[in-house]
């Protein structure tokens, strides 16, 4: 069990640092409320308003989101490979190539088809 | 404040293990070719539809996918011509994918099965011409519209085309390929995933019955995700008791002939991982070949997918999953075989049974097939449960027969249209026979193979499953397997005396003449279905001499 | 010349011709349509004529099986095509191969286009179809009984079902409405049952392949279907059934030929199939394809399961009576020509099937030439009603009376075709009908007493058949009947030639047959009983030629 004592006292000392933030800022930052304070993310875009039942949300969001994930997991992937490129060598450098291309194919296709523009 | 020793030992051993290469992996791409050209033709294809202008994709695509795969199909003779199907075979790719007599027959059947599904894709005269004049396939015009919409109207007025069901569809080739040949359990999820992902989406690609079509497509993901994750779950609780998540590794622990250590005898104990393992695995794998009770799925997607894409499924994803479960009950828990047979048994009697039975009320050409593979699911399940050689090489043998059946019998639903589309309600094919002989003719001789009659090939692989169940023992089953074979062949008789004893409806549909694509498919189908029929030997030898797994 | 293969080509001929025959160009004008029907008209004749080299070649007394033919076929399960004929087989394809011309000239219009509400004629492949099927089933009919694998058998037995499904459901004499509906019920029937059938004789056959296997007596560990090879072993001892497994495989094989022969009371399906189909198919039906049922019962049940076939004997005896008085009963009930005609083949079968598991070399031998000889009388009896039956359009008795005056030569034909039906003597069935019972008797008097009554029934229901249609009062409906024009008589010629020739002097066909029956009994162990008064098959056919010579 004494394995896992540092893994426990890293998440309390997380826990520790989140609430501590929040409960800082609750009793010292200044208190000005405004209109914009109640607005969602506090972000001053104004969500769109909702249907009754839900609604349609623009594809382009998921589409988003789903490319952030594609490029998101391959910078996974290189940093391992960063770390042992030593070891790994040719045989590594040309896995890697493979890999990207490959990515880049997804990518080029979204860039062409217009996935990338808002709009 | 002193630091324990335990956790000391954390950062020793992190800081040694810098010290430590990494063995460099070693990747036998020879051996791999099958699914590399397919991949690659694959990703050949994003990239044209990426580039090319819209009026060239149609003819890229065809002659992108064809080469890929016919450059895997010359990899997979090659690699068994080399003797990778005999005495060189092994495991490459670090014991994630198996090189062996199975991969290769089932590899080979798939992509024969995908080079005659993509002349069905492929296929541009059946659907009016849009009004610019640019002939039509059988998918979507842009699948993102809504259907219904002044979007989607626009899109099909343009004559607009989703192309990229070439590429995907080259996708869910590579999946399959590489899923019966997986030499481990995750190499062989990763496989699962990437074949069933592109399926979802060919299936909500319908042109006409849009609505159906994505609901097809929906029913088949959720149903599909859950699959997946029991077949995940399971491996999860497999590797909990083994250590390992190789086939070979499973097989050891399994039967008790792998080095013990401390860690094993403490999960080895637990017979009930193992168990709960497994039955969660099979779950996985029976979902995808659509036995009972785990078929709910099968007639609403096949009926709502299109039809060639119906086709493509019924048969790829078929041969594919039954080589997985081959590979994995045979290969990797022999040891457990008095554990799993019994539960096996009950399932391909159900499968057989409530396949049969359930598809004599169907009125709907594409739902009586989809429950006819559900019962041809349990025949091929007697031959698997026979647990030897001869049961190996009759399961390689009938799906080889049974796909390219199913094939041509779909092709030949494409063809039979009215204003609406395809016209699959039965009783509209009423008197199909006084009125296009040849398209009725070609359509009885599918059910006949499906009913198992001498001389065509359903009859071949029929015997052959069930003399390999009848020689380990497994009569009852053969019996269950013989009686819904009648009950079966009563549904199929009622298919052809519709078509050429009942009178033709006035306002019956026409039938659409085909291009060369689909009318090379049908006749691929009727040549491999009397061929396998008339002389199976070559091909029944050639299953005996692909039947031994490695690992 | 030793090594021609003279049994593929008396199949693939009619097979060739099936396929030449479909693929013909359609039809566009009577003319035409004569000429297409034509080639397979030809090609039946020159079957006919290869069966007769095949009878003469074939020397009685000389190997069992003659001109074998073996070949490898699916040797993964040890299949083989092996061909080969004994005497019991030379007859029979001689009675398909004559039988087949004669159907087709007798059914030269039945197949033909209806004239649509315009009075013009649909083209297409219909008519050629027709006979198409028919070779086909020819075809079929001859391999099953030339093959000495179990397995090859069982391939045609099985296939043949579907050509004669569509000549069944697809070409009966009534075209609209409830009766076509009636006629799709009838191929169903036939087909379901008979499917059924050969679905579990499957099972039985895959068992016996994996015995085979198991006890190491085909090559490469493989199991084998050669009847010889399983035969020779059984006799050696090499081969051993355990006694469930050969009562259940024996079951599995019976059930099938039941179905097909068929006994009662597996019977049902062959009044629907006969009473729908056109005079011609019933033919087919009753005196070709059921053929194949109760000569496999002699070549492979008996062959295969002996000790089997003798714990059943007696039960299937009883069945096979009660077939032959409950066929007869309800044939002296029936209002429909053709389905008299059809309960009258169930009674007739149960006379075979009797003669089968009588266990006697009389009882054989008379089943063998009963198969022959009630293909003939049926054939000749079923032809001329149909000949009638074409003059009016219906097929009830009652809508017949008084035909022997306005067609004496038809009404005469038919006279001959019903009193071969009920076993006159000087006629041939007389001679099987008399062997059969001869040889019931000597081992189970009881049950061969209580068959004479089918005697009895038999003349009732022909007799008063004839009484109805052809004697009395004309009926106005029937007084422009045409007696038989050239085409009929062509026809009915030779059958009846066949009915006189052979009740005189059956010798020719039982020279050929008795050697074969003498095989087989041998090889389920039986002996006849010796009776008091010993009868040889010689002799009755002696005994019976100066008798019809007088």
């Amino acid at each position: 069990m004494n394995a896992y004592a540092p893994i426990l006292v890293l998440g309390a000392l997380a826990a520790a640092f989140a609430i501590g933030s929040v409960a800082m800022a609750a009793l010292t930052g200044p208190k000005r409320y405004n209109r914009a304070k109640l607005d969602a993310y506090e972000c001053g875009i104004e969500p769109t308003p909702q249907p009754v039942g839900g609604g349609r949300f623009p594809i382009k969001y998921y589409l988003t989101a789903m490319l952030f994930i594609v490029f998101d997991i391959e910078i996974v992937f290189l940093y391992p490979w960063a770390v042992s490129f030593d070891s790994l060598g040719i045989f590594g450098l040309v896995e890697m190539v493979l890999f990207i291309a490959t990515v880049f194919v997804a990518y080029a296709y979204v860039w062409r088809r217009g996935g990338l523009e808002w709009d | 404040m002193s630091v324990p020793d335990t956790v000391h030992s954390l950062w020793t051993v992190a800081a040694s293990s810098t010290t430590q290469t990494i063995p460099t992996p070693h990747i036998e791409y020879g051996q791999l070719s099958p699914m590399l050209a397919v991949f690659g033709a694959a990703a050949l294809g994003i990239l044209a539809e990426a580039f090319l202008p819209r009026r060239n994709r149609y003819w890229a695509q065809i002659g992108i996918a064809m080469a890929g795969l016919v450059g895997a199909f010359v990899a997979v003779v090659v690699l068994a011509a080399q003797g990778y199907a005999g005495t060189k075979a092994h495991l490459a790719a670090m014991g994630a994918v198996a090189v062996d007599g199975p991969s290769l027959f089932l590899q080979g059947t798939i992509v024969l099965i995908a080079v005659v599904s993509v002349l069905g894709f492929a296929e541009r005269h059946l659907e009016p011409r849009s009004s610019t004049g640019a002939p039509v396939d059988a998918f979507a015009p842009q699948a993102a519209t809504v259907p219904g919409s002044d979007a989607e109207k626009s899109a099909a007025r343009s004559g607009f085309a989703t192309t990229e069901v070439f590429p995907l569809t080259m996708f869910a080739v590579g999946g399959m390929l590489l899923f019966p040949a997986a030499s481990d359990l995750l190499t062989m999820f990763v496989a699962l995933e990437v074949f069933s992902l592109p399926l979802y989406l060919l299936c909500a690609l319908a042109r006409r019955r849009r609505l159906l079509s994505q609901e097809a497509a929906v029913k088949y993901f959720l149903l599909g995700a859950f699959s997946s994750a029991f077949f995940l779950f399971g491996l999860a609780l497999i590797y909990g008791y083994a250590g390992t998540v190789s086939i070979g590794g499973i097989a050891d622990v399994v039967s008790g002939t792998a080095t013990p250590t401390p860690a094993l005898a403490n999960t080895t104990a637990n017979d009930a991982l193992l168990l709960i393992g497994l039955a969660m695995l099979g779950v996985g794998l029976l979902f995808k070949v659509g036995a009972v009770p785990f078929h709910a799925w099968t007639p609403d997607v096949y009926q709502g997918a299109p039809t060639p894409v119906t086709g493509f499924m019924a048969s790829a994803t078929k041969v594919a999953a039954f080589g997985a479960t081959l590979r994995l009950l045979y290969a990797a828990f022999p040891g457990v075989t008095w554990d799993w047979r019994p539960v096996l048994w009950g399932v391909a009697i159900l499968t057989m049974v409530v396949g049969a039975i359930i598809a004599v009320t169907q009125t709907d050409v594409k739902r009586l097939l989809a429950y006819s593979s559900i019962a041809h699911a349990g025949f091929i399940l007697t031959g698997v449960i026979a647990m030897n050689k001869a049961g190996v090489s009759a399961v390689l043998f009938y799906l080889g027969a049974y796909s390219f059946v199913t094939l041509g019998a779909f092709a030949v639903v494409t063809l039979v249209r009215d204003a609406g589309g395809e016209a699959t309600h039965l009783s509209r094919w009423a008197g199909l026979g006084r009125r296009s002989p040849l398209v009725a003719a070609t359509f009885a001789l599918f059910l006949l193979a499906f009913a198992g009659i001498p001389l065509t090939s359903g009859f071949a692989g029929k015997f052959a499953v069930f003399q390999a169940a009848a020689s380990s023992g497994a009569t009852p089953l053969v019996i269950v397997g013989v009686l819904s074979s009648a009950v079966a062949a009563f549904f199929y008789i009622r298919v052809i005396v519709l078509m050429f004893f009942s009178d033709p409806r006035p306002d019956g549909p026409t039938v659409a003449v085909p291009s060369a694509f689909t009318a090379t498919a049908i006749a691929l189908g009727v040549l491999v279905t009397l061929g396998l029929g008339i002389l199976p030997q070559y091909f029944l030898h050639l299953a005996d001499q692909a039947s031994v797994f490695v690992r | 010349m030793s090594s021609f293969p003279l049994l593929t080509v008396a199949a693939a001929l009619p097979a060739v011709g099936a396929v030449l025959t479909a693929a013909l160009p359609a039809a566009t004008s009577a003319k035409r349509r004569d000429i297409n029907k034509t080639l397979p008209l030809g090609i039946s004749v020159l079957t006919l004529v290869l069966a007769a080299v095949v009878a003469i070649r074939f020397k009685p007394g000389g190997a069992r099986y003659q001109m074998t033919e073996h070949h490898s076929w699916i040797s993964d399960f040890g299949i083989g095509y092996s061909l080969g004929v004994d005497g019991i087989a030379v007859v029979l394809i001689l009675l398909t191969a004559v039988l087949v011309p004669v159907v087709m000239l007798a059914s030269w219009h039945d197949a033909d286009p209806v004239a649509n509400d315009a009075g013009t004629f649909e083209r297409n492949r219909r008519t050629q179809g027709f006979f198409a099927l028919i070779l086909a089933v020819e075809a079929m009919v001859v391999l099953s009984f030339e093959a000495t694998d179990v397995f090859l058998f069982y391939v045609f037995f099985e296939a043949m079902l579907i050509p004669m499904y569509f000549l069944i459901g697809g070409f009966g004499d009534r075209t609209v409405g409830e009766d076509a509906r009636q006629r799709s019920y009838a191929a169903v029937k036939f087909l379901l049952y008979n499917l059924l059938g050969g679905l579990i004789m499957l099972a039985a056959v895959i068992g016996l392949y994996v015995i085979t296997a198991k006890q190491g007596i085909g090559t490469d560990g493989h199991g084998t279907f050669d009847l010889s090879t399983i035969t020779q072993a059984l006799a050696s001892g090499k081969l051993h059934f355990s006694p469930v497994a050969e009562k259940a495989l024996f079951l599995g094989f019976m059930f099938a030929f039941a179905v097909k022969a068929p006994l009662w009371p597996l019977h049902t399906w062959l009044p629907n199939a006969m009473g729908e189909a056109t005079p011609g198919v019933a033919v087919l039906i009753t005196a070709v394809v059921d053929k194949v049922g109760t000569y496999a019962m002699l070549r492979f049940c008996l062959q295969l399961f002996p000790d089997a076939s003798k714990t059943f004997g007696p039960a299937i005896l009883v069945l096979s009576l009660i077939g032959i008085i409950y066929g007869a009963l309800l044939a002296v009930g029936q209002k429909d020509i053709k389905r008299l005609i059809a309960y009258a083949s169930i009674s007739h079968f149960g006379f075979i099937i009797m003669g089968i598991f009588a266990m006697t070399s009389q009882g054989q031998a008379g089943a063998t030439l009963y198969m022959v000889n009630h293909g003939i009388s049926t054939a000749a009896l079923l032809l001329v009603a149909g000949f009638l039956m074409s003059r009016r359009g219906s097929r009830l008795i009652a809508d017949y009376g008084g035909v022997q005056k306005v067609a004496p030569v038809l009404a005469g034909t038919f006279m001959i075709g019903g009193l071969a039906t009920l076993s006159l003597p000087g006629l041939a069935p007389f001679v099987s009908e008399f062997l059969v019972l001869v040889g019931t008797f000597t081992r189970y008097p009881a049950i061969g007493i209580v068959a004479t009554i089918g005697i009895v029934l038999a003349a009732l229901y022909v007799l008063v058949l004839y009484q109805r249609t052809m004697t009395g009062p004309v009926k106005p409906e029937v007084s422009g009947f045409r007696d038989l024009h050239a085409r009929e008589l062509v026809v009915v010629t030779p059958l009846i030639a066949l009915l006189l020739f052979l009740g005189v002097y059956p010798k020719p066909v039982s020279d050929i047959v008795n050697p074969a029956v003498r095989d087989t009994m041998s090889d389920v162990h039986r002996t006849d009983p010796a009776p008091a008064h010993p009868i040889t098959a010689a002799q009755v056919a002696a005994t019976n030629s100066q008798g019809g010579g007088q």
